[in-house]
């Protein structure tokens, strides 16, 4: 979080800088099955965000150490283009913070997979974040699950990730960059929709226990936005479905 | 190679034995090329292109650096390229394979030796200078990466715009100025297979090549050579490769142009 | 047929109901792939995701490792399968041949054993979605011999979503089989593969 003394007004009259509501929602996009060799892949545009998820397998553990003889793994990895933010340019390879919401990102999509479908196997996830405007793990996570869905793999629910996060005593939706680096609170939380369980939970600032009943409230409305997004996405793809499937 | 790799290989090698490709081109075409430009709104020049299945995107960053030392009034150019986990399942996560490393500095060298960019162009005042970062992130694989990403890299340098210079900065917000592009570099990648030389190899003729070699050319003259694999050419196959590269010159720097809005 | 596209945890039926692809949760049943649920059959037909082997699929695959007479095959997967050959013919296969047979058994999840085998010999591997196979054969093979008629190819596809293709126009072939890959899920694709493969064999005859 960047010094608040030099803070910029985040709103005004209710609106925040780039015209948005405080519980709206930033444009979103996604389009699924664009990688031709990957299993399952999704791209998503969301605000200034731009990610690309890819999913390979169920294939073979591998090294054969790390099998597991009744269940799959997931491997996950969450990077950052170098020339993903607006100034200089970044270091490539995995820093320490990429390297925790991979393993986050993979815990959210474990609690939802049915790894005992797919016994010895791996499935790999990959997201690329080619460009960032704040909220990039979520935007991952939203992308990611629409690639596991397109590559077939057996899941519980489809999970979508938000954040929410204060300015002042004001709860906003869908932080974003500039947003995020001022805010006095962020907490990007990914959600398996069909019972609402909360499947990854970050946080940091402060938020009182109502403001957090609040601020999940917001997470949970926005949603029902973004699973319709996803499942769009996929309608698209199988769109032009007819009567009689031939088979 | 796995079991299957080897029975396409077969394929591959029985048809150009009667000099037919896979997917039905000629021994020296290209496959269908597609090029976009401005991708990515934070980075100061960027491309993407499709060369048929093969997806690499390129993305320059323009940054104030200190000048080298031994080059006190020049910038700076720094070439990446990342085989992306996600572009094919036999891509591993970890730091760059030896592949990657020759595609950035194929690049570098084509883009250096046909002075595509003027380095002392990107001098801004004594201790400082722009460093042109290029990123070449690689999206879908299927054979030719270094055609493909030499002209992302071009069109990409052909579309940027160089930051207002502030206080020994660059103001990122205000990007106006075109990147001054001095020669546009086209690069022909040839593969070997058994006795038969073909363009634009896809990846299942990689697989069957015995050799590779990449000819960068300015339309007028050869910038940059790079032979790979561990077969061979003869002086004379060089020399009627180089007649063929020089001949795609036009038509790939059209598309270049086209795609760079110029 | 009334159907529709179902995601994953979208629910099928307020009620328990034993359904493949799908899961019982709190007395409910949900979808547990992206596919198309079909009412009136109560059946959930996964669009994408790996081969689910079954008894009597024909499979195309690889030898990969021969002793005595028993047989390694790779059909992709991650699936090991077991072909054992008969005792007069001990050096039938040999590593690297492709080979056509049919699923005898299911020992577990990833070991399969086979039979009726068949050699094939040249030719090309085309790799495609396993989903996709009923629809690349057709009902009751007009699909493919459609295809294998008009390109003068030799098919052979494995429910492993390994095709074998040898013949006069194995690019016409391929292309065609994509085609229905891509457009599996739409109908009257049997007439527009056939439209597409007169215009291609005329074009081309000329």
């Amino acid at each position: 979080m960047a010094d608040k003394s030099n803070r910029p007004q985040l709103i005004v009259d209710g609106k925040r800088l780039d015209g948005r509501d405080l519980n709206q929602l930033r444009p979103l996009k996604i389009e699924a099955s664009v990688l031709k060799n990957a299993d399952g892949s999704a791209y998503l545009e969301w605000g200034n965000n731009k990610v690309l998820a890819a999913v390979y397998g169920p294939k073979e553990a591998m090294p054969k150490h790390v099998q597991d003889p009744v269940k799959a793994i997931i491997k996950c990895k969450y990077s950052m283009a170098p020339f993903s933010s607006m100034g200089e340019h970044s270091r490539s390879g995995p820093n320490r913070r990429a390297i925790e919401i991979s393993k986050v990102t993979r815990e959210a999509f474990e609690s939802v997979t049915m790894l005992h479908d797919y016994p010895a196997s791996e499935i790999d996830i990959f997201i690329e974040i080619l460009q960032s405007d704040g909220g990039t793990r979520a935007a991952g996570i939203t992308a990611a699950a629409v690639a596991m869905a397109s590559a077939g793999i057996h899941m519980k629910d489809l999970i979508y990730a938000v954040s929410f996060g204060k300015v002042g005593e004001d709860l906003i939706l869908d932080l974003n960059m500039i947003e995020d680096n001022y805010s006095d609170c962020d907490m990007p939380t990914a959600v398996s929709p069909r019972n609402n369980d909360l499947v990854l939970v970050q946080m940091d600032g402060s938020l009182t226990r109502e403001q957090l009943h609040k601020g999940l409230q917001m997470v949970l409305d926005a949603g029902k936005t973004i699973s319709q997004v996803q499942k769009e996405a996929l309608q698209r793809v199988y769109e032009g479905r007819e009567n009689g499937n031939g088979v | 190679m796995e079991g299957f790799d080897i029975v396409k290989v077969s394929y591959v090698k029985e048809l150009l034995l009667k000099n037919v490709r896979e997917d039905g081109r000629k021994l020296m075409e290209f496959r269908q090329i597609k090029l976009a430009t401005n991708i990515i709104d934070h980075a100061e020049g960027s491309a993407q292109i499709d060369l048929g299945a093969t997806r690499v995107l390129a993305a320059v960053k323009l940054q104030v650096e200190e000048p080298m030392e031994d080059t006190p009034t020049q910038g700076n150019l720094m070439v990446s390229s990342e085989l992306l986990p996600l572009a094919h399942a036999d891509f591993e996560p970890g730091p760059p394979s030896p592949l990657s490393i020759e595609l950035s500095r194929v690049v570098d060298r084509g883009i250096r030796a046909a002075e595509t960019i003027d380095l002392s162009g990107l001098f801004i005042e004594e201790g400082k200078a722009w460093t042109a970062f290029i990123d070449l992130y690689v999206l879908n694989y299927n054979g030719n990466l270094f055609d493909a990403s030499m002209m992302a890299a071009m069109a990409a340098l052909a579309s940027a715009k160089i930051p207002k210079y502030e206080n020994g900065e660059g103001v990122y917000t205000e990007r106006n100025e075109p990147l001054k592009i001095n020669r546009l570099a086209a690069s022909t990648t040839f593969a070997k297979v058994d006795k038969t030389i073909l363009l634009d190899p896809n990846m299942h003729e990689e697989n069957a090549a015995s050799a590779r070699v990449t000819i960068a050319n300015d339309g007028t003259v050869v910038r940059a050579m790079q032979k790979g694999l561990g077969g061979s050419f003869s002086p004379k196959e060089i020399e009627n490769l180089v007649d063929v590269s020089l001949s795609k010159y036009d038509e790939l720097k059209k598309v270049i142009e086209q795609a760079a809005g110029k | 047929m009334p159907r529709q596209l179902v995601i994953p945890g979208e629910m099928i039926a307020s009620e328990p109901v034993r359904l493949d692809n799908t899961y019982v949760e709190n007395g409910k049943t949900f979808a547990k792939v992206l596919g198309f649920y079909e009412s009136e059959k109560r059946q959930v037909i996964p669009l994408e995701g790996i081969w689910q082997p079954r008894i009597g699929d024909i499979v195309v695959g690889i030898v990969v490792n021969s002793r005595n007479a028993v047989y390694e095959i790779d059909l992709s997967h991650f699936t090991r399968s077991i072909l054992i050959g008969s005792k007069f013919d001990r050096e039938a296969y040999k590593p690297g041949d492709v080979i056509e047979a049919e699923v005898k058994d299911i020992e577990d999840r990833r070991t399969l054993i086979l039979w009726r085998p068949r050699v094939l010999f040249g030719g090309t591997i085309l790799e495609v979605k396993p989903t996709k196979v009923p629809r690349i054969i057709g009902k009751a093979n007009t699909m493919i011999e459609q295809i294998s008629k008009f390109t003068k190819c030799n098919i052979s596809v494995g429910n492993n979503g390994i095709i074998w293709l040898k013949g006069a126009n194995v690019p016409l072939a391929t292309e065609a089989i994509r085609k229905i890959e891509s457009e599996a899920h739409l109908s009257g694709l049997t007439e527009k593969i056939k439209q597409m493969l007169e215009e291609q064999t005329q074009t081309t005859s000329k």
